[in-house]
């Protein structure tokens, strides 16, 4: 036999000997090749855009139809089929360009055929290849709600090959979605099958069914209270004892499924152990080398996303700690980067506590670091995270604190030299209502509480046309947040109700239109109190906004101020009798005057029907202005 | 009338699984922005010293039982600076985070309801509050709103200026007018100074109101 010489190794060389007559020489070739790709991406990707995997599926497809001729040598098709099975299931592991390819070339059928196969390896085989493209989200649906599929489900299931009833579970982790087939999946006894599986099967087979159980249960409460009814805890007891496995992969999937259960149906799994159990096996998994280390912190995350009472758990048993010291240990793999900053910014949404050990530890600064790694996943996933930190009320006030103290260079000041007014400004007149609102919700933020200084530079950079446009913008989420900042413009300084005087008074004007057409409570709460603080300036400023409120005289349209006092939001009601309360201040030598125009208006008596209003709030505002309402001598 | 002591000694934080809607009202006057301004003074057989006191609402969190602000002294006597700024954080009385009792910062039971009763609003309350720290009182209508807040920094001098911050406020908010009547409490300094703070207007003649939200 010639020996091999370097030469014939060449991918081309490999494929024209693929195409052989002589078995054995296939046989060769299909090993190289294999041996040549297994686990090497650029090989698997050069193999591929020379035809390899139609190659492989045709010496496939030809040797299936061979197990049928009885002439043939049994043994020589039985190797060709596992040697090129196993090819396919290479091209296909891990490589989603391979799966196409293998779709594509039309191995699947022929590879489903082989599970039928009377030799143990050629069904091994099959199995193994099959279950590598099903880990893929490329893989064809399996529809469950066909009988046919679903026996043939059942019988993958049974087999004693483990990779023949993996295969099986891989196919329902991977297709099951809808409530119907899961609904299917339990009515053909599948749980009670993969339960089995987590008792009696092997490491994989376990594996398997941890994936397919969970994939069964996820978002169908009705199928959970099912299987675990009448012997509530029993069915889940096999998942809860390999939490605590020795396998790393088989806790994290363990934990896994426990998590899809609590959050589909929490009143499962409430006892504190198993939270703890949870908390405490997930954040050891993150040390854990590999994938699991990497998948740990998203299955973290799962577990403590919107649960105040396990963040506080996680909080006590060194979750923040834990997690800084990956990030510490650096440079990380950028899933195992991704996953820390998310399940850090999952602890920090909700928890001031959280959010203080965060900043006490000064992870602060390698989540920054993080913002410009080369992997936009984990960019983004730094963003996320300090979006969540920096919700902390206390910063925040610290930050505003640190403006009125500090004279020079604040923060603030910072931002305007670097141009973020403009380039905010800008934003608000994006094609995108939601960057116009967000834009101008920055904008009210930063012009809270700010000295009269900056909030002439946002204004003068805005314009009262524009501020005026957008208050009466399409869209009501723009409408609320102009109204909000003009509300933040006019507070402080009572010079700074100047503001919706400019122009002629154009914002001034918009905000009356918009309270006059406006359906949206939001909308009325945040116009109102504009108004209200407008109106607790000078006399000028009281009637011009009592000319907004009541623009004609004679007009017998009841005035929305009515309309705003019945109205169910109490935060409304509130705005509204606050601005009533401003524009009756008895300090105010025309308020007597305004009194009796609102008492024409049958505002008077409308508050003295909220004297209990169900709001207290409203309540002692609409007792204030009656209160000052006596003074003036009537009643 | 005789108490438990296993009661009396409740911590002030109470785990609020229960969702009741028994936490005093939401009260526009205790919002982020709103200013007060008065005068915090010390009684002594001696002398009485008063200096001027100027709090603002810098954050608020109800459904915590959260706040914190500012609170600007003037012309502290003994201090070395005109102007003290420090850093405060409040906990709400609201039975459902935190309760009547302290449990902390040196402050017993018997503390807190010594200065509790100091505050005329407080006294219908008081027989609930023996029993079980008030845990089970609906504030709900309650026209007042009770909170401790304690001072956490200096923000424009050293800790060496020559005032101390280990103590903290027991305060009384009133919803209808906005006034907030306070004592601090500190084992090392002199007993009862009083806070008196009604709501500013900063040179208007009404209230005015400003937004600030977190998204």
């Amino acid at each position: 036999m010639p020996s091999a010489t370097v030469n014939s190794r060449r991918p081309i060389e490999l494929l024209s000997r693929l195409a052989s007559d002589e078995p054995e020489v296939k046989v060769r070739a299909l090993r190289e090749v294999k041996n040549q790709i297994i686990g090497n991406r650029t090989k698997k990707l050069s193999f591929l855009k020379l035809g390899a995997v139609p190659a492989v599926a045709g010496i496939l497809a030809d040797s299936a139809d061979d197990v049928m001729d009885s002439n043939c040598d049994n043994n020589n098709v039985n190797n060709i089929l596992v040697q090129s099975a196993t090819v396919l299931g290479s091209f296909a592991c891990g490589f989603d360009a391979g799966v196409q390819a293998v779709l594509d070339a039309g191995a699947f059928l022929n590879l489903l055929r082989l599970l039928s196969n009377s030799n143990e390896k050629v069904v091994d085989a099959g199995a193994r290849a099959l279950r590598m493209i099903y880990q893929s989200k490329l893989a064809p649906k399996y529809d469950f709600l066909q009988r046919k599929n679903m026996e043939f489900l059942i019988s993958l299931l049974n087999s004693e090959n483990e990779n023949v009833s993996g295969l099986g579970a891989s196919i329902i982790t991977h297709s099951c979605k809808t409530s119907l087939e899961q609904k299917a999946l339990f009515d053909a006894g599948i749980l009670r099958k993969l339960d089995s599986l987590l008792e009696g099967g092997s490491l994989s087979q376990r594996d398997a069914s941890l994936e397919s159980i969970a994939a069964i249960f996820k978002n169908n409460p009705e199928v959970i209270s099912k299987f675990a009814g009448p012997e509530i805890g029993r069915p889940l007891s096999s998942v809860i004892d390999l939490v605590k496995d020795r396998y790393p992969r088989t806790r994290l999937l363990a934990c896994m499924c426990l998590i899809v259960i609590r959050n589909t149906s929490p009143h499962f799994l409430q006892d504190l152990g198993i939270k703890t159990t949870l908390i405490h096996i997930l954040l050891e998994l993150l040390d854990d080398p590999g994938q699991v280390g990497y998948e740990a912190p998203f299955a973290f995350s799962s577990l403590i996303a919107q649960r105040e009472d396990i963040q506080k758990l996680a909080l006590e048993a060194n979750a923040i700690d834990k997690l800084h010291h990956h990030l510490q240990k650096g440079p990380l793999h950028p899933r195992h980067y991704e996953g820390i900053l998310l399940a850090l910014a999952d602890m920090c949404s909700k928890l001031e506590s959280c959010r203080s050990k965060f900043l006490s530890l000064q992870v602060l600064n390698l989540v920054t670091d993080a913002l410009t790694d080369n992997s936009a996943d984990v960019r983004t996933a730094a963003c996320i995270c300090l979006k969540s930190v920096t919700r902390s009320i206390k910063v925040a006030a610290l930050g505003a604190i640190c403006n009125v103290v500090v004279d020079f260079t604040t923060r603030k000041s910072i931002f305007i030299q670097c141009g973020g007014i403009k380039q905010l400004v800008e934003l608000a007149k994006s094609m995108e209502s939601a960057v116009r609102s967000n834009a101008l919700w920055a904008l009210k933020n930063f012009v809270f509480l700010a000295d009269n200084r900056l909030k002439e530079d946002v204004f003068s950079e805005l314009t009262a046309s524009m501020l005026s446009s957008l208050i009466c913008d399409p869209e009501p989420c723009v409408q609320e947040q102009a109204l909000a900042l003009v509300r933040n413009l006019v507070d402080g300084y009572i010079n700074s109700i100047e503001f919706v005087f400019a122009e002629d008074g154009l914002i001034l004007g918009a905000i009356g239109r918009q309270l006059q057409s406006s359906s949206k409570a939001e909308i009325g709460i945040q116009g109102m109190y504009a108004l209200c603080n407008v109106a607790s300036g000078n006399e000028f400023h009281k009637e011009a906004v009592m000319h907004q409120l009541f623009p004609q005289t004679g007009d017998k349209n009841q005035s929305y101020m009515i309309k705003f006092l019945l109205s169910n939001d109490s935060q409304l009601r509130t705005a509204t009798v606050w601005t009533i309360v401003n524009l009756t201040c008895p300090s105010s030598p025309g308020a007597s005057g305004r009194l009796e125009k609102l008492r024409n208006a049958g505002i008077v008596s409308q508050l003295k029907n909220m004297v209990n209003d169900s709001c207290v709030d409203v309540k002692l505002r609409v007792r204030t202005v009656l209160g000052q309402s006596m003074g003036f001598g009537d009643n | 009338m005789p108490v438990r002591v296993a009661e009396i000694s409740a911590p002030s934080q109470v785990s609020g699984t229960i969702s009741r809607h028994t936490s005093p009202p939401a009260c526009t006057l205790l919002s982020v922005g709103q200013a007060f301004s008065g005068t915090q003074n010390v009684s002594s057989i001696q002398k009485e010293e008063a200096w001027r006191v100027n709090v603002r609402i810098q954050g608020c969190d109800l459904e915590h039982g959260y706040l914190c602000g500012t609170m600007e002294a003037l012309n502290v006597p003994m201090a070395d600076t005109p102007i003290v700024v420090t850093f405060w954080e409040g906990e709400i009385v609201d039975t459902k985070n935190y309760t009547f009792f302290t449990g902390k910062w040196d402050a017993s039971p018997e503390d807190d309801k010594r200065h509790w009763t100091k505050f005329p609003s407080f006294l219908p309350l008081l027989s609930q509050v023996e029993i079980d720290g008030g845990k089970s009182l609906d504030l709900s209508n309650c026209p007042y709103i009770f909170m401790r807040w304690k001072e956490q920094y200096f923000v424009n001098v050293g800790t060496d200026c020559g005032l101390t911050i280990a103590g903290f406020y027991y305060v009384c908010f009133s919803c209808s007018d906005g006034s907030i009547n306070g004592f601090y409490y500190d084992p090392n300094s002199s007993p009862f100074q009083k806070l008196e703070l009604k709501s500013t207007n900063e040179g208007r003649s009404g209230f005015s109101f400003s937004s600030y939200e977190l998204q």
